[in-house]
């Protein structure tokens, strides 16, 4: 294989890194095990492959793996939002224009992050096939009269997720400021969305501790971790100061919690349907 | 008369001064007369009422980026330090706010969360890179609730732009993630505030994406509401824009 036109193929800041790296364990740096087996393999591909990921913690595939687990939750939305507008009679109408206005939203979040996907040179994945009952779990939800509760409170559930996922997902775009910086105007525009719908639901717009309030029990896991006081090393529930403005459910509600893709992969999977 | 018997004033900012209070208490107190020279009023706008010292008109407060994530964290700092006095201001005169109850509820948790932020950066920070702005309201009136709401709105507006602005300064992920997760309850803010302001409409959520605003349009808007001199050093020479592009 012609390594130098394997080379010409990979970002130059990937390169200046690898080589720097190569230089480090040709000094008797030590290296990860996987890069251990492909120089043994003698495989280059699997060994750049491996090297690249050594030293580059944000590579570029990372951008598009984010961008891609993004594009699947706004899908999600999307097509909620969707069919909840479309619906007769499912929407209150005094309560319309806000579900109008989050339809829109999440439809220009998907053709948004299909752009920078296209932009990176890759394929967006395609929509997969959604079930809103969650397997089950949301028996009988059809986006039907009546069922205008449990509507919004599979709207409060998405909402909530998707700020925690965008979240967790942004130390993976920390060397793309362009897709970084994309990603948080939308993170933001959820966080709008949540507080609008939960307190549409009679609730406070912020998660206090990690209280699903009324929401059923499968969806616990899009609050858990919600209660953690610990940020950057100080515990602000015992700050001088938070006793006396809130205490410690104010000091979880001022700070919004990430999500890992596993732990959000968890919650999202039982809304995709099983062929 | 005696020279210590007139008071002379000529400009407004000495109005506001507490020692020329305290002059115009005991010139009051011994029959005597207070002089207002025409350069006192020059420099007021016809509508505008004087209510504090001019925005910018203090000590230069000067953020350096050669400090790395902690200029950031400064800058953030400024912020949340306004957002928490204003919320605490609001909080005291509730009583002639003509804010309801439901509303009044949610502004004391916002005040609550600011609080929280400000003091949690003050730990942050240190005393090294610790200081104390000095806020000034010249055109609020915190006995008007749209006034009180809409300054609310401007500043919960503003603190989103200006995290998400800022992020791209910052080097380390866990920085990163603790200006995720403090910037999204301001977004939510937002959204409540908004939704007070204008029920069930689509102001909670004016645009399909939030803005991300420099450092330096962020500091200009500030301003307004600060009477330290915002200034940056080593300011980075390029920001990348957000999908409004109007950062």
């Amino acid at each position: 294989m012609d390594q130098k036109t394997l080379y010409d193929t990979i970002d130059p800041e990937i390169l200046t890194r690898v080589n720097a790296r190569q230089e480090e364990i040709s000094k008797g740096a030590s290296i990860n095990s996987k890069l251990a087996a492909a120089l043994a393999l003698g495989s280059i591909p699997v060994a750049l492959a491996a090297l690249t990921k050594d030293v580059f913690a944000q590579a570029p595939s990372d951008v598009l793996d984010v961008l891609q687990f993004a594009l699947l939750l706004e899908q999600l939305e999307a097509e909620f939002y969707d069919r909840g507008v479309a619906a007769s009679g499912l929407i209150d109408a005094g309560d319309m224009a806000i579900f109008a206005q989050i339809k829109a939203h999440e439809d220009a979040h998907v053709t948004a992050i299909q752009a920078l996907i296209t932009g990176k040179g890759a394929t967006p994945n395609a929509k997969p096939t959604f079930d809103f009952t969650a397997h089950g779990a949301v028996a009988g939800f059809n986006f039907s009269a009546g069922q205008y509760e449990t509507f919004k409170a599979l709207a409060q559930a998405f909402e909530d997720t998707g700020v925690r996922a965008y979240k967790g997902q942004a130390p993976r775009l920390i060397n793309d400021k362009a897709v970084l910086t994309a990603a948080l105007t939308i993170h933001a525009v959820e966080a709008r969305h949540a507080s609008e719908i939960r307190r549409l639901r009679g609730l406070k717009g912020w998660i206090t501790g990690a209280s699903r309030d009324d929401l059923p029990a499968f969806t616990q896991g899009i609050y858990d971790g919600e209660d953690n006081v610990m940020q950057g090393g100080v515990d602000v529930s015992s700050l001088s100061l938070t006793a006396s403005n809130g205490g410690v459910d104010a000091a979880t509600q001022a700070f919004d919690e990430p999500l890992t893709k596993a732990q959000v992969t968890a919650i999202v999977m039982p809304f995709i349907a099983t062929s | 008369m005696a020279q210590k018997n007139t008071l002379v004033i000529s400009s407004a900012d000495q109005l506001l001064e507490a020692r020329t209070r305290r002059d115009f208490l005991k010139v009051l107190g011994v029959g005597g007369v207070m002089v207002l020279l025409p350069t006192a009023l020059a420099a007021c706008g016809d509508n505008n009422a004087v209510t504090g010292p001019r925005p910018g008109s203090g000590n230069a407060l000067t953020i350096d980026f050669a400090n790395g994530d902690f200029a950031v964290l400064q800058f953030a700092y400024a912020l949340e330090q306004l957002e928490a006095d204003f919320y605490t201001k609001a909080v005291a005169q509730f009583g002639s706010s003509g804010l309801s109850a439901a509303e009044q509820a949610t502004l004391a948790d916002i005040k609550n969360h600011e609080i929280i932020h400000r003091e949690f950066l003050k730990a942050a920070l240190g005393a090294t890179y610790g200081f104390t702005i000095t806020t000034t309201y010249p055109a609020v009136n915190f006995s008007s609730r749209s006034s009180v709401l809409g300054t609310a709105a401007t500043f919960e507006d503003l603190g989103v732009a200006a995290y998400n602005g800022a992020a791209q300064y910052i080097s380390s992920t866990d920085y990163l993630t603790l200006a995720g997760k403090i910037v999204s309850v301001e977004a939510r803010h937002a959204s409540a505030i908004h939704d007070l302001i204008a029920p069930k409409t689509s102001a909670f959520a004016p645009k399909t994406f939030d803005d991300a605003f420099s450092p330096t349009k962020v500091a200009g808007m500030a301003q307004g509401y600060i009477v330290d001199k915002l200034a940056f050093a080593n300011a980075p020479s390029t920001f990348v824009q957000g999908p409004n592009n109007n950062g």
